[in-house]
């Protein structure tokens, strides 16, 4: 019982980290209708600089979160502006194929910098746990899941409770019109891209906290980030925080549970058979793609 | 063809040289391949040359699924490894058979997982087929590496070693990939011409639209997933036989299957030679990133950069590149056909003999053709079809008619299937439709053009045509569309709306006016019975509108009945009767024109009170300026 509740709590915080790098990508889905392959290198690259201001300065990878965030906002407002943009009205595929090639760039980047060798980052609470009515929770864990929590509202609010929120929504349900009535798409799009990498490079920082990782890992960490936006459905922000939740649960009840060797398999069997059932996810609704009106 | 090549010459004559240029080319090109291994025993180059060939073979089918369909895969790699580890499996567990025996089981395993990739694109289109495709590729991966009584896990399965003569080591791989390249060249091309081909394009241009000119997509696309995978697993079978060592990391590494989209993306999507071009470039660039570069890395930061640099810059490809190029060169300064007058047309009895004259005056009280029955859709909360049921009796004109959002284009999009109805019953030629797909209805004669008219962008005019399919049956798949009797028809229909001079034009450079005239014309190759005119008179000249209502008169009188949505109130006035009026989703009335006009309630819903129509009265439809106003 004790370690079914220790479990639950754990993969809980787990679930917000990926509720947090999730979001992210169906931000950027939900406002350009665009699918960010390239999300899972750059949250391997949020851990690379993390590790590096650790490694060299010392800074508490926690803390890390304060300088790595703004430094992948400010890529991805880059790569927005010079790659994207000029795309934007291509085929959904074509940026696909565009974000692909950045994740496999990005890769072979980190590769030249950092090495191919897996890396961890260890603060000294790596090894401290809280103890509580018989329930361990290791320190890295509370603190990362809660950060993941508090840059995750953080973001709910800039969404809901903002200009720029409005902004953004307005911008992701009628472009032209957003136009019309003073907003700067392509200003807003870019913010939008830079805010979801950003994303990324947070849960980065907290997960090279939590895991090893290499250059290589970003193939795991995409699937299982589309595995969780595809699930709730693509551009749903609220599908992805809940479907992170229980891909969060059943990872982690998994890993305990059952045999580790397949569990890999896990997310490409989810995205591979909820497209087929489902092609809209969980919570997306079908796209009217025939809104034509007599 | 020669006849209709000669008709058009004056436009291009410059093009014939410049075929036989590339002929040329890829015929000298095919004789050195041939001969090198004979001339040259350089092991590098021939290595860098099997290599280069199995990425083209790859690139070839994916140009199939990928370049005619236009369903991206980043999973052709898994069949390559698929291949791959069909002959290596069955040559471990069989030592003593020989090896090159097992080389079309390896086509056999491709093909069939390749349907189960095509059942999976039978629902998900886009980007989400993108990524169930590389979740395929991983997940087939995954199994190899879990399955170790079959695949030997991450360890591998070493085949066994040749055992002809060394000097020769290469010569048996070399010349089958060749054969094999040789074989599914001929098979893209092959495709390309026929019905399926035209199909398969149409279906990259515009898949619902597909649907309702009758094409098969569930049978077409599976097709097509076969054809993309079976040639190229039994390369991956001579892959894995060249390598001797295989393992899952390297038979389904995703690099596999980035190079061959990198391959074909290069050379040209729908090319035929394309592939095999972008393959011959990639390949040796990966070969020089490996061995001078120092590999690893650098190889992520070239196929990641060509990838977002092709993406960015060349989005079409070489060939197309230099063959739009040659193009400018030789247009340049010349005005474009696309502004010339449209075709007075001709009189359908001196183009076909497919149609013959009804005589209508024996059935004063025509049966039903179309019955539609209490048919409902909603969008979320919004009724868009509320129980909408109306008549349109054979061998008329029916009109339809109705205020902006009461439901007109949706009825239209249900009774074709382009939207599924929630409920209600649509019969035709008094048989139950509803419940059947698109191309169904439209083998069973419903024909539907579109307000926004919708072809097929990159077609010519004449491939939009013959595209419609106007029954379902394997042999007619492969017939040849693009000459002979199926193209025959197609311009004898061109001809009737005028458009025959535009015949090879991309849809996409056409007005509207043309659009809708080319639209009309595809429709009718599917020789409906029925056939939904969406605004035929929308967005076009007024000489335009008087042709439009002629050639709708004559289809008539040669059997075709007709029911139309137009706004167009002289139009609709002098053509249609009956005409039925929808309003809020339901049928508010129904009735010859003259009722119609008296309807208080239509009146009151749509005409306005100021509505006066002499002229469809005087029979004379743009004689006198009309009032539709709405209040």
């Amino acid at each position: 019982m004790t370690e079914l509740v220790q479990t639950l709590v754990l993969s809980l915080l787990v679930g917000g980290i990926y509720a947090l790098v999730a979001s992210g990508l169906t931000l950027i889905f939900g406002v350009m209708r665009v699918i960010n392959i390239a999300h899972g290198a750059f949250l391997i690259l949020g851990a690379f600089i993390t590790y590096t201001l650790w490694d060299q300065l010392g800074l508490d990878p926690l803390v890390g979160v304060l300088v790595t965030t703004p430094v992948v906002f400010g890529l991805g407002w880059l790569i927005y502006r010079l790659l994207v943009r000029p795309i934007r009205h291509a085929p959904m595929s074509s940026t696909v194929l565009l974000t692909f090639g950045l994740a496999l760039v990005t890769e072979g980047v980190m590769g030249e910098i950092w090495g191919n060798d897996s890396t961890s980052i260890r603060p000294s609470y790596v090894d401290q746990s809280f103890h509580l009515g018989g329930v361990f929770l290791p320190k890295a864990q509370v603190y990362g899941g809660l950060l993941a929590v508090v840059v995750l509202v953080a973001l709910w609010l800039i969404l809901t409770k903002t200009w720029l929120g409005r902004a953004i929504r307005a911008a992701a349900a009628n472009p032209a019109s957003a136009e019309l009535v003073g907003i700067k798409v392509t200003s807003v799009a870019a913010l939008v891209f830079g805010l979801g990498l950003a994303a990324a490079g947070a849960g980065g920082a907290i997960t090279g906290v939590l895991y090893p990782f290499l250059p290589g890992s970003h193939y795991l960490w995409i699937a299982r980030l589309l595995a969780i936006v595809v699930l709730g459905g693509l551009g749903s922000l609220e599908g992805a925080v809940l479907s992170a939740l229980v891909f969060g649960i059943a990872e982690t009840v998994t890993a305990v549970y059952v045999s580790p060797a397949w569990a890999t398999a896990v997310p490409y069997a989810i995205v591979f058979f909820v497209l087929l059932i489902r092609p809209q996810g969980l919570l997306g609704t079908r796209l009217r793609d025939d809104a034509v009106t007599a | 063809m020669s006849a209709t090549t000669a008709e058009s010459a004056p436009s291009d004559p410059p093009k014939f040289d410049l075929i036989w240029v590339g002929r040329l080319i890829a015929l000298v090109a095919g004789v050195l391949l041939v001969l090198y291994p004979i001339l040259s025993d350089n092991l590098y180059y021939q290595n860098m040359i099997i290599l280069s060939l199995v990425f083209a073979i790859a690139a070839s089918g994916l140009s199939i699924i990928t370049g005619l369909a236009g369903y991206v895969s980043l999973g052709q790699g898994a069949f390559i490894g698929l291949g791959g580890y069909t002959v290596g499996v069955l040559s471990t567990h069989h030592p003593d058979t020989n090896v090159w025996l097992w080389m079309p089981l390896a086509g056999v395993v491709a093909g069939g997982v390749a349907l189960i990739l095509g059942f999976v694109a039978l629902r998900a289109r886009g980007p989400s087929f993108v990524i169930i495709t590389v979740a395929f590729l991983f997940l087939v991966q995954v199994i190899a590496i879990n399955w170790r009584s079959l695949s030997g896990g991450t360890e591998g399965l070493s085949l066994p070693i040749p055992t002809w003569d060394p000097d020769i080591a290469n010569w048996p791989f070399y010349y089958s990939l060749v054969g094999i390249l040789v074989l599914q060249l001929l098979l893209a091309w092959w495709i390309r011409r026929t019905k399926l081909g035209t199909g398969l394009v149409a279906i990259r241009e515009d898949e619902t639209k597909a649907a309702t000119i009758g094409i098969n997509l569930p049978v077409e696309k599976m097709i097509g997933f076969v054809a993309s995978a079976v040639l190229v697993g039994v390369g991956g079978g001579v892959y894995g036989y060249y390598l001797t060592f295989i393992d899952p990391r390297g038979m389904f590494n995703i690099l596999l299957s980035v190079e061959t989209m990198l391959a074909l993306l290069v050379g040209g999507k729908a090319t035929l030679w394309g592939p095999v071009l972008g393959a011959f470039i990639v390949e040796p660039l990966n070969e020089y990133a490996n061995n001078n570069l120092g590999g690893g890395n650098t190889r992520l930061l070239l196929f990641g950069g060509l990838l977002v640099l092709i993406v960015l810059f060349l989005p079409q490809g070489v060939l197309p590149a230099i063959e739009s190029l040659l193009n400018w060169l030789r247009t340049r300064g010349r005005a474009g056909l696309v502004g010339a007058r449209i075709g007075t047309g001709g009189s359908l009895a001196s183009l076909t003999e497919r149609l013959s004259l009804v005589d209508r005056e024996a059935a004063s009280d025509p049966p039903p053709l179309l019955e539609v029955t209490d048919l409902r859709k909603a969008f979320g909360g919004l009724k868009a079809v509320d129980g909408a049921s109306l008549v349109v009796p054979e061998g008329s004109i029916t009109g339809l008619i109705g205020p902006n959002g009461s439901g007109k284009t949706t009825l239209f999009n249900l009774i074709d299937n382009t939207i599924h109805a929630d409920g209600g019953q649509i019969r035709l030629a008094g048989e139950r439709i509803d419940g059947l797909s698109s191309w169904a209805r439209a083998h069973r004669g419903l024909g539907r053009t579109y307000q926004i008219t919708r072809l097929f962008r990159e077609m010519t005019v004449l491939e939009n045509v013959v595209a419609a399919q106007r029954s379902f049956s394997w042999g007619q798949l492969g017939r040849i569309a693009v000459s002979g009797s199926e193209a025959k028809a197609a311009e004898e229909l061109l001809e009737y709306v005028g458009m025959r001079a535009f015949r090879d034009q991309q849809a996409r450079a056409l007005s509207f006016g043309q659009q809708k005239l080319v639209e009309l014309a595809q429709v009718l190759m599917l020789d409906p019975q029925l056939i939904l005119l969406d605004e035929p008179a929308g967005g076009i000249n007024p000489v335009l509108i008087d042709r439009m209502s002629e050639m709708i008169r004559e289809l008539n009188s040669y059997g075709k009945t007709f029911l139309i949505v137009e706004h167009n109130m002289p139009f609709v006035l002098g053509l249609c009767d009956p005409v039925h009026v929808l309003g809020r989703g339901r049928t508010m009335a129904s009735g010859t024109p003259a009722e119609i006009q008296k309807d208080p309630a239509v009146v009151d819903a749509y005409l306005g009170d100021d509505f006066v129509l002499e002229a469809a009265e005087a029979g004379q439809p743009n004689d006198v300026p009309q009032k539709a106003s709405q209040t």
